[in-house]
């Protein structure tokens, strides 16, 4: 069956720019969009151990009478069939159970935050409880639409490195892109990188979809984002933190999202499905 | 920095995973104790209110403080805590239904506050509901903390809810039969143990914080034949009471929503009209334990035109309270009710048959009690030992286990769902473990599709397609557009029959003239239920699956039913 992914309508500018992003990502990986255009500014997402209120900002309410047609209009000229969702279950009357059965979600940076709409911003505390929790990756799409002709996956050796590189040889396979693997080293060598590969028996996909492997090895992580290339989507894993633990420990999603303004696609901890 | 992460996942500990059943009382006794502490919390917080507000009581104006309660309690829910506004029981029934107890977080305060600031202010409505959703949230939280399984996690969401009962009246027994008749729906003893550890949790927490006292006074009643067979007919006016309430209840949501103004400003509606009526009639402000203590002393001292109309009256008020968007419970507001329907039914006995010696009023208020607990809730055991339990009447034990049945069974009649269980029931999200719709609900299309089909093309000749047959098992034939690959119809063994014994027809006859085109497909999304519906309105064995013009497998009974054992296998393999 056809991989799906989740999209939530925002009708104004910036959210025809998310559109057109999420309708790119589709195409490059044959994937089709499903989407949400909420008529209220809150839903629920239960997903396997979590249940995920997401309070939209007000603008995702825009004009609601002429936001299906809208959506329906760009993903008609993008050769796309229109799919809406259709809540059917509903936790209170106001309250939309959506449900989490997708390969794929999109979600801007921030989505209940007006403040950080069109910056960088930060991650905002939805869309990272989305990240933890959900089975399949986020796409966290650039402020304006912007295509993409690479694939950059960070890789640090982490169980969810792995799944990040995972998913990165398949956005590979499915777009026919050849991927860039970064790796900032630490106190481990690259051989120990090397290893981890090896153990995990990915060298064979390694030969198939790896283009080169970077490895900073001198300056600060942050300088070094400056070789990932403008045009590539960024493939990362996360540990899903809360706020709290990222200001305590750092976060190199946050580090990596803040500093760069390519499309992101986050895997989290419970990420599994691969189609 | 290795114990730093074992934190993140306490549920992987070793000692926790020793043993299922341990590691389940362990966490039932911990949400029972937090569950305690948000009743008790719940409890002084609307001592304080009420202390604070007493001062107010004599102005002119105090008829609008319940609107300023409602409409900050709406205000606090919808603006701050961003939640939908109603009691919750039936949320936390709904999540245990159809996603294994999962409760927002924000739930295990919001309502606490919200019906505080209702209740407080002099709403007709009940802190039991509020703190239920409380513990049921606490309960589920600790669950995701612990990474428990659905199974465990709907256990410690009853264990909250039995916890937050027993402490707020300082009954274990009801607190416990509450979570298991009303909340999870199914007694079993995995189920049973872990929620009377909670129910213990909770009331010793209450009997720390607040002393062992039982809510209202303790009588003996000298009962004889004639009393018990007299409270049949409290019985009735007990059922007809409840299913007023609950149809009021219900109109006046319908009607408020009707009303084209914010949400807080209808709760502020409602309130004041409470405030209104409770100038003349106080009985009907706030949760009225007061007025219970007084109707069960036999001392209220009203004659029957008064408080008759006084439990119509505080029927309007809940219904006015809750109905336009306040927050807080019909537990209270039924206790109050069923004193005031119980003490009317005496009156009425007292003068109709005059020359009979009838037991004390408070008895019949007693009974009515339990009347309306067990219509309201349709839940008859936890009418019967909530009543017990408050009051320590044990020697009426069986005119009320008389008149919980039969109000019971009278309600049914009338509304076959409980207050609680009605939206659920009618939106088909009842979904108790082991029934049908819950095996159902559990399976999707997508893992049901069988695949292995063969797609033939409009343009086919017959010849070409019989060579096809020959080498398949199935009796279906999904046609596609040679061109395109759109789903276009699809071909029955039986469509063929007619031109199999006829070689002229193999070369003359092409699938696109005996396909069929009208036929019913299923989504991938589709509820499996609909799907079944569908197939046994028209006598369907199996349908095509389609997505996107593009033709995906069948779907057939016969999988169904399948995949429909090996969950109902799941779903009971851990009960005893």
């Amino acid at each position: 069956m056809e991989s799906r992914l989740l999209h939530i309508f925002r009708n104004n500018p910036l959210g025809r720019e998310t559109l057109f992003q999420s309708i790119y990502f589709c195409k490059k990986i044959g994937a089709s969009p499903v989407l949400y255009i909420p008529k209220t500014t809150k839903f629920l997402m239960y997903f396997d151990n979590d249940v995920v209120q997401v309070d939209l900002d007000a603008s995702y309410l825009t004009s609601p009478d002429t936001a299906e047609k809208h959506a329906a209009e760009i993903l008609e000229q993008a050769g796309l069939q229109p799919r809406f969702l259709d809540p059917k279950h509903y936790t209170a009357s106001t309250l939309p159970d959506i449900h989490t059965n997708f390969d794929y979600m999109c979600c801007p940076r921030a989505i209940s935050d007006m403040s950080s709409k069109i910056g960088l911003g930060y991650i905002g505390p939805r869309v990272r409880r989305i990240v933890n929790a959900a089975r399949f990756p986020v796409l966290i799409t650039s402020p304006v639409y912007k295509e993409w002709k690479r694939i950059a996956v960070f890789f640090g050796g982490s169980a969810n490195a792995l799944k990040a590189l995972r998913l990165g040889f398949n956005v590979s396979r499915f777009s026919g892109l050849k991927l860039d693997i970064f790796t900032q080293t630490g106190k481990s060598s690259k051989e120990d990188y090397k290893q981890v590969i090896k153990d995990e028996n990915l060298e064979q996909e390694m030969d198939l979809y790896v283009d080169q492997w970077h490895f900073f090895e001198n300056r600060e992580f942050e300088e070094n984002l400056y070789d990932v290339p403008h045009d590539a989507l960024v493939i990362l894993g996360a540990y899903g933190h809360g706020l709290i633990k990222n200001f305590v420990f750092g976060s190199m999603m946050e580090k990596i999202q803040s500093t760069i303004s390519n499309n992101l696609l986050v895997a989290g901890p419970n990420f599994t499905i691969l189609r | 920095m290795r114990i730093l992460k074992s934190w993140r996942y306490p549920g992987n500990w070793p000692f926790f995973r020793f043993d299922d059943r341990l590691l389940l009382i362990l966490m039932a006794a911990i949400v029972g104790n937090f569950s305690g502490l948000a009743s008790v919390a719940l409890n002084r917080g609307l001592l304080l209110m009420s202390e604070w507000l007493h001062h107010f009581r004599h102005y002119w104006w105090v008829f609008v403080l319940p609107a300023i309660g409602a409409a900050l309690s709406s205000l606090f829910l919808e603006k701050i805590v961003k939640e939908g506004a109603g009691h919750g029981v039936p949320e936390v029934i709904y999540s245990v239904s159809r996603y294994g107890g999962l409760l927002r977080f924000r739930s295990s305060f919001s309502r606490l506050i919200s019906s505080c600031l209702t209740i407080g202010s002099g709403g007709s409505a009940g802190p039991e509901a509020p703190v239920v959703i409380s513990g049921a949230a606490i309960g589920s939280n600790i669950a995701k903390y612990f990474s428990l399984n659905d199974r465990q996690r709907v256990t410690l969401v009853g264990c909250g809810a039995a916890g937050a009962i027993s402490s707020i009246f300082n009954a274990p027994i009801a607190g416990m039969v509450f979570a298991i008749e009303v909340i999870v729906g199914e007694w079993k003893s995995v189920n049973i143990v872990p929620i009377a550890i909670a129910s213990v949790a909770g009331t010793e927490i209450s009997r720390i914080l607040q002393g062992n006292q039982i809510p209202f006074r303790h009588h003996l009643f000298k009962i004889d034949l004639l009393n018990i067979f007299a409270c049949l007919g409290l019985a009735v006016l007990a059922a007809a009471a409840v299913i007023l309430l609950t149809r009021m209840l219900r109109s006046m949501h319908t009607v408020s929503h009707k009303v084209s103004a914010p949400v807080w400003i209808r709760a502020a509606i409602g309130g004041c009209a409470v405030g209104v009526i409770g100038l003349f009639l106080p009985v009907v402000l706030g949760d009225g334990y007061h007025s219970v203590e007084i109707l069960i002393e036999g001392e209220y001292g009203q004659i029957l035109t008064v408080v008759a109309l006084a439990s119509f009256a505080k029927i309007a008020a809940t219904a006015l309270t809750l109905g336009w968007g306040g927050s807080g419970g019909i537990f209270a507001p039924c206790l109050v009710i069923g004193s005031l329907v119980g003490v009317t039914y005496h009156h009425l006995l007292a003068l109709f048959m005059p020359s009979i010696s009838w037991v004390n009023e408070g008895y019949f208020a007693l009974l009515g009690m339990a009347g309306l607990i067990s219509g309201m809730l349709q839940a008859p055991l936890t009418g019967i030992f909530l009543i017990i339990e408050i009051t320590g009447g044990w020697e009426v034990i069986l005119p009320l286990i008389m008149v919980s049945a039969v109000t019971t069974t009278l309600c049914r009649y009338f509304e076959p769902a409980s207050y609680y269980l009605k939206d659920l029931v009618e939106h088909g999200h009842l979904l108790r473990p082991g029934t049908d719709a819950r095996v159902l609900s559990d399976l999707t299309v997508p893992e049901l599709i069988e695949r292995d089909c063969i797609t033939v093309n409009q343009n086919m000749l017959l010849r070409d397609f019989i060579a096809i047959i020959k080498k398949s098992h199935r009796n279906y034939f999904p046609v596609a557009d040679e061109k395109t690959g759109d789903f276009l119809g699809i071909i029955h063994l039986d469509d063929i029959r007619p031109h199999l014994f006829n070689p002229v027809m193999y070369d003359a006859v092409f699938l696109g003239q005996i396909m069929n085109t009208q036929v019913e497909t299923v989504h991938p999304d589709d509820d499996l239920l609909d799907v079944l519906r569908t197939m046994d309105m028209k006598s369907l064995f199996s349908m095509p699956v389609v997505l996107n013009n593009k033709f995906l497998g069948l779907i057939s009974k016969a999988t169904i039913l399948d995949q429909y054992r090996k969950e109902l296998m799941v779903q009971t393999s851990h009960q005893e």
